[in-house]
């Protein structure tokens, strides 16, 4: 299908000496929202880090097509200026880089969004008013200091500020209190109207989605992709976890 | 043939800039020897600071205080009354001492930039901090690619004073600079954030010691930088944990970003200990920006040659933002164009609507 935005094919990765993913094959066209489920360790962090392209995994087979292209070779820059995004579970410190100098240079790498400093300025004021972030953040060091929760809110400042085709959250809600949660659900809902960017999110908590029209929702068990479902199968897995799918060999659950 | 002009006599300050507790030579790490201008001022009349400030100890040592004190015009003294909260920051001069009451707060700023007509600039600092006092000292050095700069300071703090130095070493030919803090009193507090910049032949030489001497003291040296080119550094820093300072503690650590296999990198940490219930500690990494960092800037659209540049940037984006007045921020502006150039360097200004009139 040509209007699919991400197509993984057959895809096998894994470190220099463990194998992670096995055949894994997923579609996500423009504009639509999948979530990826499965218990602690089925390999879909790692699914989220090849795809946009980490070089601590290898990928031995398959391959990585976005906005119809073959990415599967493409340093992880490339792939971000491409339209790929990926928030992190634990976003890393960055000390000696204040976050202005940080959002100002990858928004000044992307034509379609450069900018005047000013413009630049009361664009991150209106994304920081809409995450509840206070104003003498911008001067911070990037991540360092600032807690969990603020971690994830600086996440989805990018988000909102780079406007990516494709936003993979690898469990964004980890660690967050209720109102922190809130912020980012919120977060994420203004991504989706402000671009009708594609979202592929990986997660436990069903809270995040509440605000979200799932498409489709995919479930991975030992590497391997052994599901498939629309949105109903979420409270399937409320209601039942994840022993179902233990031996299952795939395909479609409804 | 050159033609004949009339020679500014020199002077060479031999092995200055040390540390309290020194190394073996042949690792060039002690000290630096430095040619500077030697004008007599034989007969002039000029002010010099209370005698009170003669017995603090400067970071760069006595020959350079002496030297400073012979070239300086009138030395400046400021007197922050007791309890006063002073706003208006102090510009130091080319010698300055600052007396900070009892409880009072002030802000001191050094800035040397690439105005100066001389090859040689120099800054002398000299700052007590008495009873509960809060004192910031923000220095900025941002001179011409062939210029010299000399900066010694030097701190006494009484019983719970507080501390706070941030020091930017933005290029220069040479920068030679000293710090020395001495927590006298108890429960004092001394934190110092260093960032520099070394790029092309430049060289940079750092000397910070802090002596701790009341009970309960708190010293927190925090230094970085990136170094470039061919640049040399040397960093020395000592926290002297004096007998009779119980409970104190004191902790060093730097982070350097090595950009360049000609780069000559050279650090010296050292904790001094002479007392029993105390804790001293001191850390340096070395090398190139970390794997995760990479990482993370590149899952974000950077090349690794691009997060390398990030780090420069926001060294000189850091020193805007902490930039106190105008004037200031109108020479590390200045440096950062050299630096970065003039769209990059322009544009924190743009963003944060800093104001950086140029100065007459």
């Amino acid at each position: 299908m040509s209007d699919q935005l991400l197509r993984v094919s057959g895809l096998c990765a894994g470190t220099e000496d463990k194998p992670i993913l096995h055949d894994v094959s997923l579609s996500v066209g423009a504009g639509q929202t999948h979530v990826l489920m499965g218990p602690n360790g089925a390999g879909k962090s790692t699914l989220g880090h090849v795809i946009m392209g980490d070089p601590a995994y290898q990928v031995t087979s398959g391959t990585i097509e976005f906005d119809g292209a073959d990415v599967t070779d493409d340093s992880a820059d490339k792939r971000s200026l491409a339209g790929i995004f990926l928030s992190y579970q634990a976003p890393v410190e960055v000390p000696g880089v204040p976050l202005y100098s940080y959002l100002r240079t990858i928004t000044q790498k992307r034509p379609e969004l450069k900018m005047t400093a000013r413009k630049f300025r009361d664009r991150v004021g209106q994304i920081a008013d809409q995450l509840d972030m206070g104003s003498s953040f911008l001067t911070r060091e990037l991540n360092v200091g600032f807690s969990g929760g603020e971690k994830k809110k600086i996440e989805m400042l990018q988000l909102l500020l780079l406007r990516p085709k494709l936003a993979i959250l690898d469990e964004t809600d980890s660690g967050l209190d209720v109102d922190a949660l809130s912020v980012v659900s919120r977060g994420i809902e203004a991504y989706r109207q402000a671009c009708d960017g594609a979202l592929l999110v990986i997660t436990h908590n069903t809270r995040i989605l509440e605000r979200l029209s799932v498409d489709r929702t995919h479930v991975m068990v030992q590497g391997k992709l052994v599901a498939e479902g629309p949105a109903s199968l979420i409270d399937d897995i409320d209601a039942h976890g994840f022993e179902q799918f233990e031996h299952a060999k795939g395909g479609d659950a409804q | 043939m050159a033609t004949a002009t009339t020679a500014t006599p020199e002077l060479k300050l031999e092995r200055v800039n040390t540390p309290p507790a020194q190394t073996w030579n042949y690792l060039r790490a002690n000290d630096i020897t430095l040619t500077v201008p030697s004008e007599s001022r034989k007969g002039d009349v000029y002010f010099a600071l209370p005698r009170l400030f003669e017995g603090i100890e400067c970071g760069m040592g006595p020959d350079v205080t002496a030297w400073i004190e012979s070239q300086a015009a009138d030395a400046q003294y400021v007197e922050v009354r007791a309890g006063e909260r002073r706003i208006e920051p102090i510009i130091a001069t080319m010698d300055t001492g600052v007396m900070v009451r009892t409880g009072a707060e002030a802000t001191i700023v050094v800035c040397a930039d690439a105005q100066a007509t001389s090859r040689t600039s120099a800054a002398l600092v000299r700052v007590i901090a008495e009873k509960g006092a809060r004192v910031r000292v923000l220095e900025f050095v941002a001179t011409g690619d062939d210029q010299q700069h000399l900066e010694s300071v030097g701190i006494t703090a009484d019983e719970g004073a507080r501390v706070e130095v941030r020091q930017y070493f933005l290029g220069a030919h040479t920068t030679a600079a000293g710090l020395s803090c001495a927590l006298n009193g108890a429960d004092a507090r001394f934190d110092l954030t260093c960032r520099y910049l070394g790029t092309d032949d430049q060289r940079l030489d750092i000397n910070h010691v802090v002596r701790m001497r009341g009970r309960n003291g708190r010293s927190d040296l925090r230094e970085s930088g990136v170094l470039d080119g061919r640049a040399r550094k040397t960093l020395r820093a000592t926290i002297d944990l004096v007998h009779g300072s119980s409970g104190s503690e004191g902790a060093e650590l730097e982070n350097v970003l090595v950009l360049s296999d000609d780069v000559v990198n050279k650090t010296m940490p050292v904790i001094l200990c002479d007392e029993d219930d105390v804790a001293g500690n001191h850390g340096a990494t070395i090398g190139s920006v970390g794997p995760e960092q990479i990482q993370y800037l590149a899952d974000r659209g950077l090349s690794q040659e691009e997060a390398e540049a990030l780090y420069v940037r926001a060294l000189f984006d850091e020193a805007l933002i902490c930039a106190p007045t105008a004037a200031v921020r109108a020479a590390v502006l200045a440096r950062a164009q050299t630096v970065l150039g003039t769209e990059v360097a322009g544009d924190l200004v743009d963003a944060l609507q800093l104001d950086t009139e140029d100065r007459a």
